[in-house]
């Protein structure tokens, strides 16, 4: 079962929107980079893979160490990124498919504020009512 | 492991290139570099150096197309545990190089060389290269045997056929020295051994299991050996034998090894083609590598060492492979079709996934690594092929991971290299120094043109600026960067990163940690020399500042003065030349203008050279200490500017506008990018642009902060920084108000002369000047003296001119009022409005043509002169009427002193008699004594006193009873008046002498017409005409009232109350400037002369002296005048009324006995003619007694109902006259 997991939103041009940690493992500052390292370097291999599958969600596209990384490609390229740590051999397929209906629902809560026309794209997610959803489904799906 | 590892790897012979003696390293790299050219050598070019001593085991080798490698291993290698198992690991030969100048004792050489060949046991060829000998080196060096090889000062080209030679021999030797080798594994029964399989005691069973293997290990030996002689067909069929053996014994390793080495052979036999066929094979082949060396993993001796370095080698050299094949392949089809980039990318694509999974895995492998230094060549390995594939990212993470394996080890050439491996990871997660960027020209080209764009920047754009910004990786990478460069002692590195650091991402640094920053900044300025110049700017934030609207760079001269120098083209045809400048023409827009630059992004500023200019920048210090900015100053690359640096401290989250001044030294253009700044001991350059980008990101939400926004700042919009170019130098007229340059405090109404001084600071000589007024309240600039200013023309450099202007202070709005009281309450008591004060605008030009081009004619400039008018509010006009006053005249020859009437506004002055006289008047044609004054009253509300003078002016053409004045005196000027502070008072001022002689009708002809009745006596025009006559008069007879104030010794004016005098008129004015149709006029018939009572001559009438004696008839006559042209009918009745009032020629109580008819006496008065009608009076009482006339017109005109403002015609029309005083006294 996953223990920690780095959330993040990645708009179009590579620029992260929204950022969350969410997981039951105490934070630690240099884990929490290494996170974010590993997503950022995920970003190549994303973009190339997305092009030469139909399929939208992406599991674990990429790791390293234990640290698996699987994402959720719009159609609008606007990537859906989730990390998670200590998985399980079995567990890895078993998360594939809540996270992907986890991402989906988190995909329909951003759309609603990537719609609006006061959003600019590219800006960061700053509405704490989002934060929150998400941090709901990550306790429910992960 | 080992680095740059591929499947080719297994055929190279490696030749250890030791330095003997003291080899300086730029000569030592070149001397490598010499030898990297000879790393292939052809078989066919081997052959003469070759000589075969025994058959040589190679039988298949190709002499013809192959090759022996070699790889130069610069300063050597320990040797390695696996050298038994892949004898491309061993060191085969030793090359020393020397260069002959530094170490001159070519003995120590020989004996240098030779210890350090000690060291490398299985080394069969050694030679020492020594370059540069000497004459002398060369005689004796033949003597030293076969080892030292001495190449002889030459040219390049020279050289490097010796060194081929030399080269070729050793690859001769050295296939001679394998074939031995080979020969001597055949036969011998040496045991090979690896780590893997040597470690506790053998036991009897072990021994035998080994003897198995010895074969087979002995045939992938052998095999190596022919893949080093070149001869891949040898090293196949010995591969073949020993994998067929290794697979028997299954020794797995061996197996590995051996498999390893014939996909070597294969690609080197197929060496140069290209085949699909071949790629499948060595993808499956290696994958059996893989697997294979996975299978010879050894729980036992797991902890000391494991063949899991062999199989990420594998993996890393498949990797490898496939990643070369991928370009080969896109290389390939893009000669043949010339494919777009799409395929490429997908045939990339296609191949990049099977490499991103053996890389994965790869770097899965690191952790189970024992050895630190594997894992760190493994990290290198892996960043390296992402790097390949195009996966920068990917690069730069594994980078990272080395770099964290560095920093792992404490010593400086690990901090080094951590350092340098961070500072490629830069570009990936968008921290490049800037430095960096700058070498890179596409990135040039992308800045350039975003600042060709001119500000105006589209989203999508202002987003690529932005893009990546993942600010916690990129505050890690920089924080490791200046770690690690605190570590290698780079002081400069350390600071670029810190600046890097602290300018971008100050909101997410805690106040300790900007303050650490901030010390880690001074800290490595410390270490480095002053001076020093660095790419990347930390703090403050400077951005060009708009102070004013128009423009944005100000030009001064002079410390106290500033003001706005425009420079205005030049018409030279034309004598006003300044006026084509401005946008001239009665349409506010002209769609002509449309296509010209006219927005305010790209203004043009002309810069003079010589004189100095001043920029406005504002600075922000968003950080939480204080920031001390040694020096900044303009950064100008084009040389023709002098900037003068100044210094300035930044509080704590502050921001600050300063100006930054310099002097353009040449003609030309003059680019301003940014500042130069010398701050935290390092000299920057802070450029506009970045700052406006950074800005613009903050505006659209994609920063976290605007630095001076959160400083405080006001929002501005972006100012881009205008061309500038700069001409050559032109006058400069430099304005300065004689007496002060403080604003000329003026009350209302004030007059005053200013002298404004202008002199020349240019050094050219101004020729033309032109003044002109601008602004509001023009009309207060009186007098300019141009011929002052024409006179002094050529004003040349240095010299100077004054010029006298009158000013005369404009009259206060009722806002203006307001704003003045309420500053007088604040204690301000001045109050200077902007933009109420009139401008001079002095256009001047030097000579028309320039000495060095004629063509051209130098441009004129402006000198804007605003007058610092500050007017305060004076006397206050409260309101003005018409006070008439009608003193009664004195029937007989003694007429009252006009003194015992005068007002109270002339008390206890003095004046001239013949003034005072002048007040008083006998109305000719009323025949009383009658006053009218315009009554003004004023208040002082300020804090002054004044001095009112009222003064009339008389002229004496035009006033229609100049025979009633003095025709001598222009003007009549009154006593003064003294209004103490916060005082009214009320000025008299006399209205006389304006009536017209005839009662005509075209006065009236208005109000006839209003009344619908028609006179049709006069034509329109006429009307129009006298109608203007008559307000001609009223003008000119209020233009005549001056009203003059004085206070203090210097303030004086006027007071402009035409418009008060005018309403006060307009009411009466009929009543002032209209005669009456009848004049009355009493006198005694008796002895004196008739002059005595004849009223029309006041003079006369001073003198006579005149009184009735009661009991006594006296006989007296009314006259009559008739004022107007036509004959009037009347019927006259005369009253006699005591002094309470009472009718003394009628009732019972007579006092007063009459002879002849006092009562509707019918009288007709021919037109401006006088009718008589006598009678006498016998007064009882002495006393005083009042005659008055009345009569009542018959028959009257239009006219007379006009002035008698009747409505209906029945109405009769009473004219009475002014009563006539008697005197009547006793007898007795």
């Amino acid at each position: 079962m996953a223990a920690t997991a780095c959330f993040i939103i990645v708009s179009r041009n590579d620029i992260p929107i929204y950022e969350a940690e969410v997981g039951s493992a105490t934070k630690r500052e240099d884990a929490a980079q290494l996170h974010q390292f590993i997503l950022h370097a995920a970003l190549d291999i994303v973009q190339d893979l997305a092009w030469t599958t139909s399929a939208m969600f992406l599991k674990a596209i990429d790791r390293f160490n234990d640290l698996v990384v699987s994402v959720y490609v719009t159609a609008g390229h606007i990537l859906y990124i989730c990390e998670l740590s200590s998985i399980s051999g079995d567990s890895v397929d078993d998360y594939g498919g809540r996270g992907a209906g986890g991402l989906m629902i988190v995909n329909s809560g951003s759309c609603m504020i990537l719609l609006n026309p006061l959003y600019l794209p590219g800006s960061r997610i700053a509405s704490s009512h989002f934060d929150t959803k998400v941090r709901a489904l990550a306790r429910k799906y992960l | 492991m080992e680095p740059d590892v591929s499947i080719e790897t297994s055929c190279m012979i490696r030749i250890a290139v030791l330095p003997i003696g003291t080899v300086p390293p730029t000569l030592l790299r070149d001397y490598h570099s010499m030898l990297l050219r000879h790393q292939t050598i052809p078989l066919a070019a081997i052959s003469p150096f070759y000589t075969e001593h025994q058959k040589s085991p190679f039988t298949n080798q190709p002499w013809d197309s192959g090759s022996l490698w070699f790889k130069f291993v610069l300063g050597g290698a320990p040797a390695s545990p696996w050298e038994d198992f892949q004898s491309n690991r061993k060191i085969l030969a030793v090359i020393g190089i020397c260069h002959c100048p530094s170490s001159p004792d070519l003995d120590s050489v020989i004996e240098q060389f030779n210890a350090s060949c000690k060291g490398y046991n299985s080394a069969h060829v050694k030679r020492c290269f020594a370059f540069s000998p000497c004459d002398s080196h060369l005689e004796d060096g033949e003597k030293k045997g076969d080892n030292l090889i001495l190449f002889p000062p030459a040219d390049r080209q020279t050289q490097e056929i010796h060194l081929l030679t030399m080269m070729q021999d050793i690859a001769a030797s050295l296939l001679m020295e394998f074939e031995k080798s080979v020969l001597k594994a055949e036969s011998a029964g040496t045991i090979l051994k690896t780590p893997l399989d040597s470690q506790a005691s053998l036991s009897s069973e072990e021994v035998i299991k080994a003897k198995k293997r010895r074969l087979a290990r002995a045939q992938k030996t052998i095999g190596d050996y022919c893949l080093l002689a070149g001869s891949p067909v040898d090293a196949n069929a010995h591969y073949t034998t020993a994998l067929d053996l290794a697979r028997l014994t299954t020794d797995y390793f061996w197996h590995a090894g051996a498999l390893e080495g014939s996909v070597c052979a294969l690609l080197v036999d197929r060496m140069g083609q290209k085949d699909a066929v071949i790629e499948e094979e060595v993808k499956y082949r290696y994958n059996n590598v893989i697997l294979h060396y996975r299978k010879s993993f050894i729980q036992d001796n797991a902890q000391r060492v494991s063949p899991l370095s062999f199989e990420l080698e594998a993996t890393l050299k498949l990797a490898r492979f496939l990643c070369r094949q991928c370009d080969i392949d896109i290389g390939k089809r893009d000669i043949a079709s010339g494919q777009s980039d799409v395929l490429k990318k997908r045939i990339k694509r296609e191949m990049a996934k099977d490499v991103v999974d053996l890389l994965t895995s790869a770097a899965d492998g690191a952790k189970s690594l024992i050895d630190a230094s594997d894992r760190l060549i493994l990290y290198i390995e892996v960043a390296r092929l992402f790097g390949t594939l195009g996966y920068e990212r990917k690069a730069a993470f594994f980078s990272r991971q080395v770099a964290q394996l560095y920093l792992q080890q404490e010593n400086r050439s690990a901090a080094i290299c951590a350092m340098q491996v961070l500072a490629m990871t830069t570009k990936a997660y968008r921290v490049q120094s800037r430095a960096s960027i700058s070498k890179h020209p596409h990135s040039n080209k992308e800045t350039g043109s975003c600042h060709a764009d001119g500000g105006r920047m589209h989203h999508q754009s202002v987003v690529s600026l932005f893009e990546s910004q993942w600010s916690t990786l990129q505050m890690v990478v920089l924080r490791e960067i200046l770690l690690s460069a605190v570590r290698a002692c780079d002081p400069l590195a350390a600071w670029s990163a810190a600046a890097r650091l602290l300018r971008s991402y100050y909101p997410l640094i805690t106040p300790a940690g900007q303050n650490g920053l901030a010390s880690a900044l001074s800290n490595s300025a410390d270490r480095l020399p002053s001076g020093t110049r660095c790419a990347d700017p930390a703090l403050p934030f400077v951005r060009s500042f708009q102070a004013m609207p128009n423009p944005p760079f100000r030009l001064y001269s002079f410390p106290f003065h500033s003001s706005q120098m425009d420079i205005i083209k030049r018409n030279p045809g034309r004598e006003d030349w300044w006026t084509g400048s401005a946008p001239s023409g009665p349409f506010i827009y002209t769609p002509f203008s449309k296509g010209e630059p006219n927005d305010n992004s790209k203004q043009e500023l002309i810069w003079i050279v010589g004189e100095p200019v001043q920029v406005l920048v504002e600075l922000a210090n968003p950080c939480g200490f204080d920031l001390r900015v040694d020096s900044i100053y303009l950064s100008i690359h084009s040389g023709n500017f002098d900037a003068f640096p100044i210094s300035v401290n930044l509080p704590p989250n502050s921001s600050k506008v300063i100006t930054l001044s310099g002097i353009p030294t040449s003609v030309g253009v003059v680019i301003i990018p940014g500042c130069t700044v010398h701050c935290f001991g390092v000299i920057t350059e802070h450029l506009f642009k970045d700052v406006d980008n950074l800005l613009h990101g903050a505006a659209q939400g994609l920063v976290l902060s605007d630095p001076f926004r959160c400083c405080g700042s006001v929002k501005l919009k972006n100012v881009s920084v205008p061309n500038i170019s700069v001409v050559p130098p032109l006058p400069l007229l430099v304005s300065h108000v004689v007496g002060g340059d403080g604003a000329i405090i003026l009350y209302e109404g004030e007059i005053r002369d200013v002298w404004i001084s202008l002199a020349n600071a240019g050094t050219v000589p101004v020729e033309q000047a032109h003044i002109s007024l601008s602004g509001k309240n023009q009309d207060s600039v009186t007098s300019i003296a141009y011929e002052t200013l024409n006179s002094a023309l050529p004003l040349k450099p240095g010299a100077e001119v004054t010029i006298p202007v009158t000013l005369k202070a404009w009259q206060l709005g009722p806002v203006d009022h307001e704003t003045a009281a309420g500053k007088s309450a604040s204690g301000m008591g001045r109050h200077l409005k902007d933009g109420s004060s009139p401008s001079l605008l002095i256009h001047y030009a030097g000579p028309l043509t320039d000495a060095g081009d004629q063509s051209v004619v130098p441009p004129g400039r402006r000198l804007v002169l605003p007058l610092q008018i500050c007017v305060l509010q004076g006397l206050s006009f409260v309101k003005a009427r018409l006070l008439s006053m009608e003193i009664p005249a004195h029937v007989g020859e003694k007429l009252p002193r006009p003194v015992s009437v005068e007002t109270n506004s002339t008390k206890g002055t003095v004046v001239s008699e013949n003034k005072m006289d002048n007040l008083m008047k006998i109305d000719p044609f009323r025949g009383s004594w009658g006053l009218r004054f315009l009554e003004l009253e004023l208040s002082n509300p300020t804090d002054v006193m004044f001095e009112i003078s009222v003064s009339v002016q008389l002229e004496n053409s035009s006033s229609e009873n100049s025979r009633s004045v003095d025709k001598d005196a222009t003007e009549y000027g009154y006593p003064k008046t003294r209004i103490d502070r916060e005082y009214s008072a009320r000025v008299l001022i006399p209205l006389e002498h304006f009536k017209l002689p005839i009662l005509d009708g075209t006065f009236f002809m208005k109000d006839l017409q209003s009344d619908g009745t028609t006179s049709g006596k006069s034509s329109g025009f006429s009307e129009k005409n006298t109608k203007a006559e008559l307000n001609a008069s009223i003008k000119n007879l209020i233009s005549r009232i001056k009203v003059r104030w004085q206070s203090g010794r210097n303030s004086s004016g006027e007071l402009n109350i035409k418009n008060a005098i005018q309403a006060a008129l307009q009411t009466s004015v009929m009543d002032v400037l209209l005669p009456d149709p009848l004049t009355f006029g009493f006198r005694l018939v008796g002895s004196n002369s008739e002059q005595a009572a004849r009223f029309d001559l006041p003079k006369e009438s001073s003198v006579s002296e005149g009184s009735v004696l009661a009991h006594n008839m006296t006989p007296m006559e009314v006259l009559v005048r008739n004022n107007t042209k036509e004959m009037i009918k009347m019927s006259l009745s005369i009253a006699c009324r005591d002094v309470a009032g009472e009718n003394c020629t009628e009732g019972t109580k007579a006092t007063v006995l009459w002879a002849g008819s006092l009562n509707e006496i019918t009288m007709e008065a021919p037109p401006l003619q006088e009718s008589k009608h006598g009678f006498s009076l016998y007064f009882l009482v002495p006393g005083e007694y009042t005659l008055v006339a009345v009569a009542v017109i018959d028959g009257a005109n239009d006219i007379l109902r006009a002035r008698a403002k009747t409505g209906s015609p029945d109405e009769p029309i009473c004219c009475r006259g002014p009563p006539f005083h008697v005197c009547v006294t006793g007898t007795s």
